[in-house]
């Protein structure tokens, strides 16, 4: 059989890891008839940021990781699925990520020197904090707030709080220790990182605050190195299928977060007030960034198809 | 006092060198250790006393650090400071122990060589996706080739150092 | 797993024909790399291990912690707390044996590192035990063993790299470490005291070696504030575990310049020695980062945790076979590789082992214990012949002493860091008290 190796960063327990990758490798067996097998190490053979050049390279065979880890403009379309207001719903947001960045954005143009087996994204962001209940845009004003970088941090600082990059495992750290006031993040790292001590309060808007969008890819040349029979069999359990699992993945690590925290945070709608405000700023930044795609793609389009099949209004 | 050994440096090697491309690396190195304590306090004292982070102190770390580390790393080759050992050496000939040394000193200059051919690629391919740090923007590309050079630096101390010895 | 052993083989060939270490890890992992994988990637990985080694964050620690040190190494406060245990412990036998001990027990305080440690009490306490005729053998013992608590008592480069091998906690790991610690002084001031008791003439009976100065006491509360600053700064919540090493160089600074112990000369030296040690520390740990990435593709972690999940042996079982492979393995390897590249392989299956620690209530219980376990393991190691880069260390400081002559001072520290570690395992609680 051909072994690929899949080189996973994710703590060995992690939710999509458990529920996502671990399946979709045993599928791979089982659809290939034992022919392809997938190994996925108990250690990352690189840093988080490297994953995708480390399937590109051959370092490992298969890799997954987040678009925004990755420090260029290689990645410029795949920000079509890290704005505000995309959906509540991880399978709905990764099946439209897949299909309109994997469509008309040609998300394989952006991922050169390797195949896609998946895009996906995860439930809604939201914005956590231990200070204040945001009630009106102001209270935004002064706030430290940890963003994992690109769309989060130019939209926390038009809203005039301080936008703060660091790695998602010193959050506990320094959310600890009052470094930050808050962070953004979903239902679902709180209970991973700890947080739930240190947070009070968590917005949310229908649609999300933000989200964050992920690869799922394999070398090109040991992908076109296997048969064509396997490659069409493992093609028809990723992409949307794929979407369909993880999404399905991320939403039930959610509801386990919500109910682990019960009532210890408050969780609340951001009033209309702010919500304007978010989305007075969110329309300037969505502009920018489809005006930035140049002749070929409409990121406008893009985005109202987006929140058109994840059944999103936006006013 | 500038004449003791070096706390964190193994045993029976040449102390600290006196020439002038060693001062001038050293000089440089004692700077980005002072912008390192400087990043951090001016981050730490800011948030307390003023309300205020110093929102790029993650990254600029991140960045003084690789510079320090491959700013050092010559230091370190020429001055033999690399661990290794050398217990079993004592009972073969001499003859025999420089060959083994001479020996060392060539891996060690061809792994520095591969390093530098690595970083090399690296620092291209940075600046051919205009690679640039998260919050700050600083391109990225300088960096690696600074690595590049140090290595190729340090690959030539190594191997002069052991004609020398 | 037949693999993984030949390269550790030729990795220890390497190393033993003056190859220095960072490299052979370069070299045998980066071709076994190749082997299984091809060249290209095998390139592209070491690139990769080379270039973000520096870019880690957390590893700013590395120079700064030893800067720190090395500040006040050069500002004669390590002369300060040998006068002063010396108060403590001048008319005994072995007196100042024993405060050599203590004094390295507080200079760990403000030290993370153990060789730096080992090599500033060596340049202090040196000088007075010979001076009144101790051996040197006990002598050089004590400072070579007195140093390993560099790497236990809090600050400690050694568990800031444990805990970002494994996410642990660093915070609760600093705190884990000093009961051991302490343990580890009072099991060293017993180890003098037997010794001297078995041969007197090992140490004469002196009193009043040093006359306590005003200076001395200004060093020994500066090292206490400099504690109380950096331990205060954590978990009063001012600072995280990572900001806390450029805090303190700040203070260290501070302090030296303030009493006016440190000269231009001193200071060039302080920031020199940092940055070719720093530079040393990180290209072990790329080596490390290389050989492991080679170790981890060949399947060694999975199929250890397969051979004990198949042999079915019990936790403690499992957990005796791992100090017994560390206490192999320490006799040959480098502290700082050792733990670079056993920890990834061994942790896996530790925190699968249920030892019923869960009535101590702290979720990583098992997690910070080992940590401590393999820190005090690692101690050891720095003292075991035949590489013991604690005595290879005070070679360096006192070239007239021979390796045998330290080597056999150095087994009745060696003995009682035994029976402290023996404890350690069984009492897991002396590790957790203070984090729970
Ligand atoms: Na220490
Ligand atoms: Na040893």
């Amino acid at each position: 059989a051909e072994e690929l190796i899949m080189s996973s960063w994710l703590p060995p327990k992690h939710p999509i890891v458990v529920n996502a990758f671990e399946p979709w490798a045993k599928e791979v067996e089982k659809v290939t008839d034992g022919r392809v097998t997938v190994r996925i190490m108990g250690k990352p053979l690189g840093s988080p940021p490297a994953h995708f050049d480390m399937a590109r390279d051959g370092i490992a065979d298969i890799t997954y990781g987040l678009h925004s880890f990755t420090e260029d403009d290689r990645f410029q379309r795949a920000r079509l699925g890290q704005f505000s207001f995309l959906g509540d719903d991880a399978i709905a947001n990764s099946k439209a990520y897949w299909k309109i960045y994997g469509g008309e954005l040609d998300a394989a143009g952006e991922h050169e020197g390797t195949h896609l087996l998946g895009l996906f994204m995860h439930g809604p962001g939201l914005l956590h904090n231990n200070v204040r209940k945001i009630e009106k845009p102001e209270d935004m004003q002064g706030l430290k707030i940890r963003v994992p970088g690109g769309y989060v941090g130019d939209l926390v600082s038009a809203l005039g709080a301080t936008p703060l990059f660091m790695s998602s495992t010193e959050v506990y750290e320094k959310l600890s220790r009052g470094v930050i006031d808050g962070v953004a993040f979903t239902y679902e790292a709180m209970t991973a990182f700890n947080l739930v001590d240190y947070i009070k309060y968590s917005m949310t808007v229908p649609g999300g605050i933000y989200n964050t969008t992920w690869f799922f890819v394999i070398n090109e040349d040991k992908w076109n190195s296997l048969s064509e029979e396997d490659r069409a069999a493992i093609d028809a359990i990723s992409g949307e299928a794929f979407a369909e699992r993880v999404g399905q993945a991320w939403n039930d690590a959610d509801i386990a977060a919500k109910k682990k925290i019960g009532d210890k945070v408050d969780f609340y709608q951001a009033s209309p007030a702010v919500v304007s405000a978010l989305r007075g700023v969110a329309s300037k930044l969505e502009q920018s960034w489809s005006d930035s795609l140049g002749d070929g793609y409409d990121g406008a389009a893009a985005l109202a198809e987006f929140r058109g099949m994840t059944g999103v209004e936006v006013k | 006092m500038p004449d003791d050994p070096a706390p964190d440096m193994i045993p029976g090697r040449t102390p600290h060198r006196q020439a002038l491309w060693y001062r001038l690396l050293a000089g440089v190195a004692a700077l980005l250790i002072v912008m390192l304590i400087g990043v951090t306090c001016i981050d730490v004292i800011g948030r307390y006393a003023f309300n205020r982070p110093f929102g790029g102190a993650y990254e600029l770390t991140q960045i003084l650090l690789a510079a320090l580390v491959f700013v050092a790393l010559p230091l370190t080759s020429a001055d033999g400071g690399h661990v290794e050992v050398d217990l079993a050496l004592h009972l073969l000939p001499s003859r025999v122990q420089r060959l083994l040394g001479r020996l060392a000193g060539i891996i060690s200059a061809m792994v520095l060589g591969y390093f530098t051919w690595r970083l090399v690629v690296i620092g291209l391919d940075q600046l051919h996706e205009s690679t640039r740090s998260a919050s700050l923007g600083l391109p990225m590309a300088p960096l690696a080739f600074l690595a590049a050079a140090s290595c190729a630096v340090s690959a030539v101390s190594m191997i002069l150092r052991r004609e020398e010895s | 797993m037949t693999i993984s052993l030949v390269a550790f083989v030729i990795l220890l060939v390497m190393v033993f024909a003056r190859v220095p270490i960072a490299f052979a890890m370069v070299v045998v992992g980066g071709v076994g790399f190749a082997l299984l994988r091809g060249w290209g990637p095998a390139g592209a990985m070491v690139g990769n291990a080379v270039f973000e080694t520096g870019l880690n964050y957390s590893l700013s620690v590395v120079p700064l912690f030893i800067f720190m040190g090395n500040v006040l190494a050069g500002s004669g406060i390590a002369r300060g707390l040998f006068s002063a245990a010396d108060r403590v412990f001048g008319r005994m036998r072995g007196g100042l044996a024993m405060a050599t001990v203590l004094s390295c027990g507080g200079f760990s305080a403000v030290c993370g590192s153990s060789l730096a440690t080992a090599a500033t009490m060596a340049k202090v306490t040196m000088p007075s035990m010979r001076r009144f005729g101790y051996s040197d053998s006990l002598a050089t013992g004590a400072i070579a063993a007195g140093g390993t608590l560099g790497i236990l008592i809090p600050p400690s480069v050694v568990l800031i790299i444990f805990g970002l091998l494994t996410e642990a906690d660093i915070g609760k790991l600093f705190l884990a470490g000093i009961i051991p610690g302490i343990l580890g002084i009072i099991g060293y001031l017993l180890a003098v005291m037997v010794a001297v008791r078995l041969k007197p003439e090992l140490a004469p009976r002196v009193r009043d070696v040093h006359p306590m100065t005003r200076r001395d006491a200004v060093s020994v509360t500066a090292v206490l504030a400099l504690f109380v600053f950096i331990m205060g700064g954590i978990y009063g919540g001012f600072f995280t575990p990572i900001e806390a090493a450029g805090m303190g160089a700040a203070a260290a600074l501070l302090i030296a310049l303030a009493t006016g112990g440190l000269s231009r000369g001193a200071l060039w030296t302080a920031f020199l020695d940092s940055a070719t040690a720093s530079a040393m520390i990180f290209a072990i740990i790329i080596g490390a980062e290389i050989f492991s990435n080679f170790v981890t593709f060949a399947g060694l972690p999975d199929s250890l945790s397969d051979l004990v999940e198949n042999l079915g042996l019990s936790p403690w079982v499992v957990l005796m076979v791992i100090v017994a492979i560390y206490m192999v393995l320490g006799c040959f390897l480098e502290s700082l590789s050792m733990i670079l590249l056993t920890v990834p392989v061994f942790y896996p299956l530790v925190s699968n082992l249920d030892f019923g620690l869960a009535s101590l209530e702290s979720p990583d219980a098992v997690l910070i214990w080992f940590a401590i376990i393999v820190v005090v393991v690692t101690e050891i190691s720095l003292i075991t012949p035949p590489i013991g880069m604690n005595v290879f260390v005070l070679r360096s400081v006192l070239p007239d002493v021979s390796l045998g002559t330290i080597f056999r001072g150095v087994y009745i520290f060696w003995m009682a860091d035994i029976v402290r570690l023996a404890l350690i395992i069984a009492l897991p609680v002396l590790s957790l008290y203070l984090v729970t």
